[in-house]
């Protein structure tokens, strides 16, 4: 038996330094920790960073990567004889195509980078070296007044805000946050506030504080941006959090894949030690999972489990990280904490247009400037890639908030992309991975290429999302594949599945799996032609 | 506390499930990945019902009846999805009952047919994968696993054993061992509690798949009492009516006293000793020359009877003393100990398991 829970949340980080799940190393992990040796291997095996050791670079092959060239790379990597796979968004769309090797994630990569390249391991790119890059923000002319965060100024180590929060105690601090009207930026949109208070209610004493740096919607790189330019506001952020909801200890879940942004964090930390006083910041590394960005997904992965998602409720404000009261909160939105603290509820709650506060959309695809721009909540489509330098070719569809928003047709250019009016229009603004597409895009493909991502990325817990993608995916294919079936979907079935899947699956990965499919199919009804049944 | 389920007015405990109650007041709701011997994983999604003011459908095995709550569990909501998750289930497992029933019951197709779910989904490429495992009792065969990790779950509550976990993600999550070895290399005690929980008959006996038994709804079923141990666990014989031989173990259904479901290694698997060409059938004495022939009862016991009285006048009793097996029942034992206390007038018994 392991002799203490958080003992076992290491074993993981364990399998990693043993190289991955080779033969024996769950054993020996096993062996150190005294986690069932099944359980061991049952978990590592979940992620695909430590599952197959034996690849070395994975070609990210998301949509806009895709759209960069990334199977042109692909296939002078398989030509080159290299262990390599795809893989999922690496959150560097703004920069395609990604490739990682091993763990470092190069960015702009071509196919020549790989014929150059003396094997596997001396895969560089040539057009951006440096492992520590970053990726365009804007808009470059803002007034700083108007942006809670403005990735353009430089960090501030002088524990401004924390010290504020600390004179105005924690009930003044959770009534700015209430008064700012900050959403959750991780997807769902959730007033921060009522998590902030739902924490502090809570007679359990031992509490915790858990950022989500998980980054993993295809389309989405802002959370990578605000932690390579502005760590200081992720640390203060969480360090006021933690004061106000009663926490000493933090834990943060950086993906796998970010590198870099671990770096800054480690660095911010430490340059905020004095401030932070006594305040345990506690970071871990995911090993490759889309589905652990989920909240409750995280808190399993961080205790060393499997990382599949927890039945709601209970919320991980009452029962969260090893059954204590957690609060968890995405990047962006705890680097909003800072602002709103210094300046106040009603200056946050300003900058937004349509709902609350300035926001960070990234926006990659058929514009010419693909970044993260900090515009006021609400701006529309049009608005976002003029911030951009405007579009390339002829907008055709666009996904507002990555693959589980689907694809809005051209004529919602003019649409608040705020939470309440993609709602509305059937969609999400989710993690505001806006991907741009053009009138020479494949949206077939894109509709294949995104069912593909969640069957995947699918924690494979519940039957409604394990077996709903692959048959929304094969449906596809078959359409797509004229040797087979006639070519027909099955659209009736594909219907009946789609709904099953959102109203059965247990959490958001399934009930929004089938978006990029049923969207496509009501406001794009020649893709895949009319109903043959 | 009363809730109310499908118009009726009911009492339950704090602490029951919405599951546990309607099925007190005989309310049917279907269910895959639960067994009343678990803590609820809410995972196969086939218990959802709908509940007054509650957005989504929750899962009935895993959700606690509070007070006041209003619960239907026959609309037209629940029944579409009960229709679509089946059919999705079917797509995705062996086609047809006949091809997929060669061991266990399947409880999906059955479900499936209850429920009224289209049969003709366009079936999915397999994608998952078992394992090469030597061990001569137990086979997972993959393209029958649901993934509703109840054996896992089995394996780690109820045996404490934990020797197999679901491994992998998304489609191709199934259940594995560590580093895909043999069961025999693992911790696992080969009770087939695994076998006995799982619902679809992916984890089954591989003797009678090796032997080409007939499936198991067409063997005739014997209850009665395990002998190698006092507990005196029931179970089932599995018999072919046309051999009359013995094709494999089961317990009987959860719930049934006193081993609820449960067997060890060799109440399920150790049977074989049945038909063994050794075994004794008939009592046996030994005879004027010294060697062994066969008697019948009266004349056995007769004998044993005899020489026991004898030890007892030429010694008295206490030279006497009565050891009895570990492999009978509780009740056999009181009989060993009531025949050496009162038929023979000695303390002097002891049963092998006592020390
Ligand atoms: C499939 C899925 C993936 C998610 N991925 C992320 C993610 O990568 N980052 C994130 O912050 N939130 C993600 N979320 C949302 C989180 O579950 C949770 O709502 C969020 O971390 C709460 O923080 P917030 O209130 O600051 O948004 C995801 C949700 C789902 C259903
Ligand atoms: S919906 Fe998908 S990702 Fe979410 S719990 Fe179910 S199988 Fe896992
Ligand atoms: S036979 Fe028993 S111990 Fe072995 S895997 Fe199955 S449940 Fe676990
Ligand atoms: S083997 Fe059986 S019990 Fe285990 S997960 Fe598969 S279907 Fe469920
Ligand atoms: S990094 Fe490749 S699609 Fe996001
Ligand atoms: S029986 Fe309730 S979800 Fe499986």
């Amino acid at each position: 038996m392991a002799r203490h829970p958080k003992d076992r949340a290491h074993i993981l980080e364990r399998v990693q330094a043993l190289g991955g799940l080779t033969p024996g190393v769950a054993q020996q992990v096993a062996r150190e920790t005294g986690v069932p040796e099944a359980e061991v291997y049952g978990a590592a095996s979940f992620f695909h960073l430590l599952a197959s050791p034996d690849t070395k670079v994975r070609v990210c092959t998301g949509l806009s990567c895709q759209l960069g060239g990334a199977s042109g790379v692909l296939a002078a990597a398989r030509a080159a004889g290299w262990p390599v796979e795809e893989v999922s968004c690496l959150a560097a769309c703004d920069r395609p195509p990604a490739v990682m090797r091993e763990r470092d994630v190069f960015v702009e990569v071509t196919a020549e980078d790989v014929a150059r390249a003396d094997g596997w391991a001396s895969l560089t790119s040539r057009a951006e070296p440096s492992l520590d890059w970053t990726g365009a923000v804007g808009p470059v002319d803002a007034d700083p007044d108007t942006l809670a965060m403005n990735l353009l100024a430089p960090p501030r180590y002088d524990g401004a805000a924390l010290a504020r929060s600390l004179e105005l105690g924690a009930e003044a601090i959770v009534d700015r946050i209430e008064a700012s009207g900050l959403q959750g930026r991780g997807g769902a949109g959730f007033p921060a506030h009522i998590k902030w208070r739902g924490v502090r209610q809570q007679a359990e004493t031992a509490r915790y504080v858990v950022l989500n740096a998980d980054e993993g919607e295809p389309g989405t790189f802002k959370d990578r941006e605000v932690m390579l330019r502005r760590p200081d506001l992720v640390v203060e952020g969480l360090a006021i959090a933690a004061r106000a909801v009663g926490a000493d200890d933090v834990y943060l879940y950086v993906r796998g894949e970010f590198g870099a942004p671990w770096r800054a964090l480690e660095a911010a930390i430490e340059r905020l030690a004095g401030p932070l006083d006594g305040l345990r910041f506690h970071l871990h590394a995911g090993h490759g999972a889309y589905i652990c960005g989920e909240e409750t997904a995280l808190l399993e992965a961080l205790e060393g489990k499997r990382g599949m998602p927890r039945l709601k409720p209970p919320f991980p404000t009452e029962h969260g990280l090893w059954g204590a009261p957690t609060l968890i909160h995405n990047v962006e939105t705890i680097a909003c904490v800072p602002g709103i603290v210094e300046r106040g509820g009603d200056w946050f709650r300003a900058l937004g247009r349509t709902e609350p506060g300035s926001k960070l959309y990234c926006v990659s695809g058929h514009v010419a400037r693909p970044g993260t721009y900090e515009l006021p909540l609400g701006v529309s489509l049009d608005e976002l890639v003029e911030a951009a330098g405007g579009y390339v070719g002829t907008l055709r569809a666009f996904s507002p908030g990555g693959a589980s928003s689907g694809f809005l047709p051209a004529s919602e250019r003019g649409t608040p992309l705020d939470f309440k009016h993609l709602a509305k229009a059937g969609s999400m603004l989710g993690s505001a991975g806006v991907v741009v597409l053009n009138d020479e895009a494949d949206l077939g493909f894109a509709v294949r290429e995104q069912l593909r991502f969640f069957e995947v990325e699918s924690c494979g817990q519940c039957a409604p999302c394990r077996i709903g993608t692959r048959f929304l995916r094969e449906a596809v294919d078959q359409y797509r594949d004229q040797h087979r079936d006639g070519g027909k979907p099955r659209l009736r079935q594909v219907a009946e599945a789609a709904w099953e899947m959102n109203e059965g699956s247990i959490c958001g990965l399934g009930q929004a799996a089938p978006l990029p499919l049923t969207t496509v199919l009501d406001n794009f009804p020649e893709v895949f032609g009319a109903d043959p049944d | 506390m009363r809730i109310q389920i499908d118009g009726r007015d009911v009492e339950f405990e704090p602490g029951e499930t919405i599951l546990e109650v309607a099925r007190r007041e005989g309310l049917e709701i279907p269910t895959l990945c639960h067994d009343p011997r678990l803590d609820p994983a809410g995972a196969c999604r086939t218990c959802l019902v709908e509940v007054d003011g509650w957005r989504r459908m929750p899962p009935s095995c895993a959700t606690k009846a509070q007070d006041g709550m209003v619960v239907r569990t026959r609309t037209e909501r629940v029944g579409r999805h009960q229709r679509a998750l089946l059919a999705l289930y079917l797509a995705d497992h062996v086609q047809g009952a006949d091809a997929c029933e060669t061991g266990a019951p399947c409880e999906l197709h059955a479900m499936a047919a209850k429920v009224g779910a289209p049969t003709d989904w366009t079936p999915l490429e397999p994608v998952r994968v078992g394992r090469d495992d030597p061990n001569p009792y137990i086979e997972f065969r993959a393209d029958r696993c649901i993934a509703c990790a109840r054996c896992t779950r089995y394996c780690a509550e109820v045996e404490a054993v934990t020797a197999i976990s679901l491994v992998g993600r998304g489609s191709k999550t199934t259940i594995g061992t560590v580093d895909a070895s043999s069961l025999l290399d693992t911790s696992c005690e080969l009770c087939g509690g695994c076998i006995d929980t799982c619902p679809t008959g992916a984890m089954t006996e591989k003797r009678p798949l090796l032997q080409l038994a007939p499936p198991e709804r067409q063997l005739e079923k014997v209850r009665t009492t395990c002998n190698y141990c006092g507990v005196g666990c029931q179970l089932d014989l599995n018999v072919d009516p046309a051999t009359k031989k013995i094709v494999k173990i089961t317990s009987p259904p959860v719930g049934t006293p006193p081993n609820d479901g449960n067997l060890c290694v060799k109440g399920r698997f150790a049977y074989e000793f049945v038909e063994h060409p050794d075994r004794l059938t008939t009592p046996l004495v030994r005879g004027e020359d010294g060697a062994l022939r066969e008697a019948s009862w009266d004349e056995a016991l007769d004998r044993a009877a005899r020489g026991l009285m004898g030890v007892k006048e030429r010694y008295g009793a206490d030279a006497l003393g009565f050891v009895s097996s570990s492999r009978c029942t509780m009740e056999e034992n009181y009989l060993v100990q009531k025949l050496s206390r009162a038929a023979f007038g000695t303390n002097n018994c002891h049963q092998c398991a006592a020390t």
